[in-house]
Formats: C-alpha cells, sequence, structure tokens
C-alpha cells in the first residue's frame, strides 16, 4: 500500500545518512495529549507554508482544520487547499527511556491552483513514524494531497540530537537536520535544512536555513 | 461537663490538617514536555489533587492531594493510560510534595 512512499521515503533517509550530519529535537506530534489543543504554523522555504489547529478528545485521536499552500520553485504554480482532517495513534511504545509513535491521518478540503480552473476536492492521506529520547529524535513523514487535477506529496525526514537532557521545567534545545522530497515538481531534488528548535512547556520554535539559504519556521503551542 | 471542656480543648491542639499525602508513579514514555503537559492536566483534574511534580530525569510523577485525601491507584493508572502512558508503579511516600522537589534536584 505504501510501496511507492516506502521507496521515496528510504531515498530521503539514505541521503540523510549519507550527510553525516546529526541533529534533532521532539518530534512535532498531530495528537500531543488527551483534551489538549494543538495549534502549529509552518514556513518551508519559500516551497510550502502550512497553518493547523487540533483538538484531541483522546491521546489517540485528534480532529482539526489546515491551510497549506505549495510553491513551486521551478514554475509559477501554486497551489492553495483548506481541510479537514483526523489525526490517529496507530500505535505507541512506551519505553523506559524512550517513546515511539506510529501515526495515520486522512482529510477531505477544497483546494485551487494556477494550473487549473475553479475548486476541486482535495483529499489527504499521511503517515508518520518517529522514535524519541531525552537526547535524540528521528521521524519520517508523509503526507499527500490529490484531486482530479494533481497529486502532491511531502516526505520529510528530521535526524535530531540534544546537547543536553532537558527537564520539564527547562528550555529544550535540539540541533534538527531535515531532508524533504516533494513530488509534482514543487522543488527539484532533497530539499536539507539544518535548524534549531527550542521549546519549553507547551510552546516550542524551530528554525534554520536550507542548503540554498532559504529560511524555515515552525511554530507549534499546546495547551 | 468538665470533661467535655478538657476534650474540645485537647481537640483544639491537635493540627488541623494532617501532613498531606504524597503519591508517586513510576511512569514509562516520560521523554519530553509535552509528555508531561498532558499528564499534570490529567492529574490535576482530580478534586482531590494539590499539587503535580514531573521528573523526566527519574521518570516519575508525584501528587500531593488536599486535607489528606487519597485517590485509588485504579484511578490514578487509568489517567496516565488515557494520557497515553505506561504506569509501572505506584507508591505512597511518608514526605511532602516539597521534599520530592528538593530531592529530585539534589539527584541533578
Amino acid at each position: 500500500m505504501f510501496g511507492p512512499y516506502q521507496a521515496i521515503g528510504w531515498r530521503v533517509a539514505a541521503s540523510l545518512v549519507l550527510s553525516t550530519w546529526i541533529a534533532a529535537p521532539t518530534a512535532a506530534k498531530p495528537i500531543a495529549f488527551a483534551n489538549g489543543t494543538t495549534i502549529m504554523g509552518e514556513y518551508g522555504a519559500g516551497t510550502m507554508e502550512e497553518a493547523q489547529a487540533f483538538y484531541a478528545p483522546y491521546y489517540w485521536l485528534s480532529v482539526g482544520a489546515g491551510f497549506l499552500r505549495l510553491d513551486s520553485d521551478a514554475s509559477a504554480r501554486t497551489r492553495d487547499i483548506q481541510y479537514l482532517r483526523v489525526n490517529y495513534l496507530a500505535h505507541r511504545w512506551n519505553l523506559e527511556e524512550a517513546q515511539a509513535n506510529v501515526f495515520a491521518w486522512g482529510g477531505l478540503g477544497t483546494a485551487t491552483g494556477s494550473d487549473f480552473r475553479g475548486s476541486r476536492l482535495d483529499r489527504e492521506a499521511g503517515f508518520q513514524a518517529d522514535y524519541e529520547t531525552r537526547r535524540v529524535y528521528a521521524s519520517w513523514v508523509t503526507d499527500l494531497h490529490e484531486s482530479s487535477a494533481y497529486s502532491d506529496r511531502v516526505d520529510t525526514v528530521q535526524l535530531g540530537f540534544s546537547p543536553y537532557a532537558h527537564d520539564y521545567q527547562d528550555l529544550a534545545t535540539w540541533f534538527v537536520l531535515q531532508a524533504r522530497d516533494y513530488s509534482g515538481g514543487i522543488h527539484h531534488g532533497v530539499e536539507y535544512a539544518a535548524l534549531v528548535r527550542l521549546f519549553k512547556g507547551g510552546a516550542w520554535i524551530e528554525a534554520g536555513l536550507t542548503q540554498d539559504g532559504k529560511p524555515q519556521v515552525m511554530m507549534m503551542f499546546n495547551f | 461537663m468538665r470533661y467535655l471542656i478538657l476534650m474540645l480543648s485537647a481537640l483544639a491542639f491537635v493540627p488541623a490538617q494532617a501532613p498531606a499525602a504524597t503519591i508517586e508513579m513510576e511512569v514509562n514514555g516520560l521523554v519530553c514536555a509535552f509528555c508531561a503537559q498532558g499528564i499534570e492536566k490529567k492529574l490535576r483534574a482530580f478534586p482531590a489533587t494539590a499539587d503535580v511534580v514531573v521528573s523526566l530525569e527519574k521518570r516519575l510523577v508525584a501528587l500531593s492531594t488536599r486535607d489528606s485525601q487519597d485517590i485509588p491507584d485504579e484511578e490514578l493508572k487509568r489517567a496516565l493510560t488515557d494520557a497515553g502512558y505506561t504506569v509501572k508503579a505506584i507508591h505512597r511516600e511518608n514526605e511532602t510534595l516539597d521534599d520530592v522537589r528538593q530531592r529530585l534536584k539534589a539527584h541533578q
């Protein structure tokens, strides 16, 4: 089922490992905690901008809405997608010094774009696997948006490292290396970014640069 | 009547509240601030909860209760499971939550 995704994901993962850069953080998860609200915003190097808000009635389920803009840096093509989405924690491993999760999500929305007329029904499907301790973090996220006019997928791999093990009330600092692969001609090749992530309590900010010197910023608030 | 006055006088010297009980829970999967935030929110929802301390370092969640009330293990376990975490052990300690804070600080 995830054959084509896996191929791309492994390609990105292999590229990352070969890059020998080690970075890292705690994962941006589509479900933070039960009875919690999560608001996220991301500016991705001029190729993507996304805003999301989710409410989780349970630790394994959240529902919400989002807006995604995809801008091709290889052409003038743009895509604006508004969607409603359900996130599901398929499995969690609570280990003594670590946690690992598998998430899946699906959604429906409307999309407009510069290369087709009117609006289309957008269908979204995604998957995330992550593993983290208080010092290392790894995640793989794939997110697919499809309609009768397009099929765009964004695959992201992150590897993170924290110079110190933070505690609950501490400011957590992570260095992260990210590799992102866009299908559909949004960006040619794998886009790498080096990021610094800071978080304390329910707030986090992550910022850095891609290999082309373009800024990438992500913010998340949980309450 | 004299006995009654004596008894009431004696009761006046009994502390109004016994020291708050501290319940400690060892939790697996406790690796980030968001985890702690979710657990704290769940435990503070108990009317009997006075205060909560979370240590990622010790994988420990401790709470004190109001007026020496107790919260059954089953309810604590359910709260932490509903928060998405695995409880390894629950035990009660004869120390205040401030003592727990100091102990955790001393081990840092």
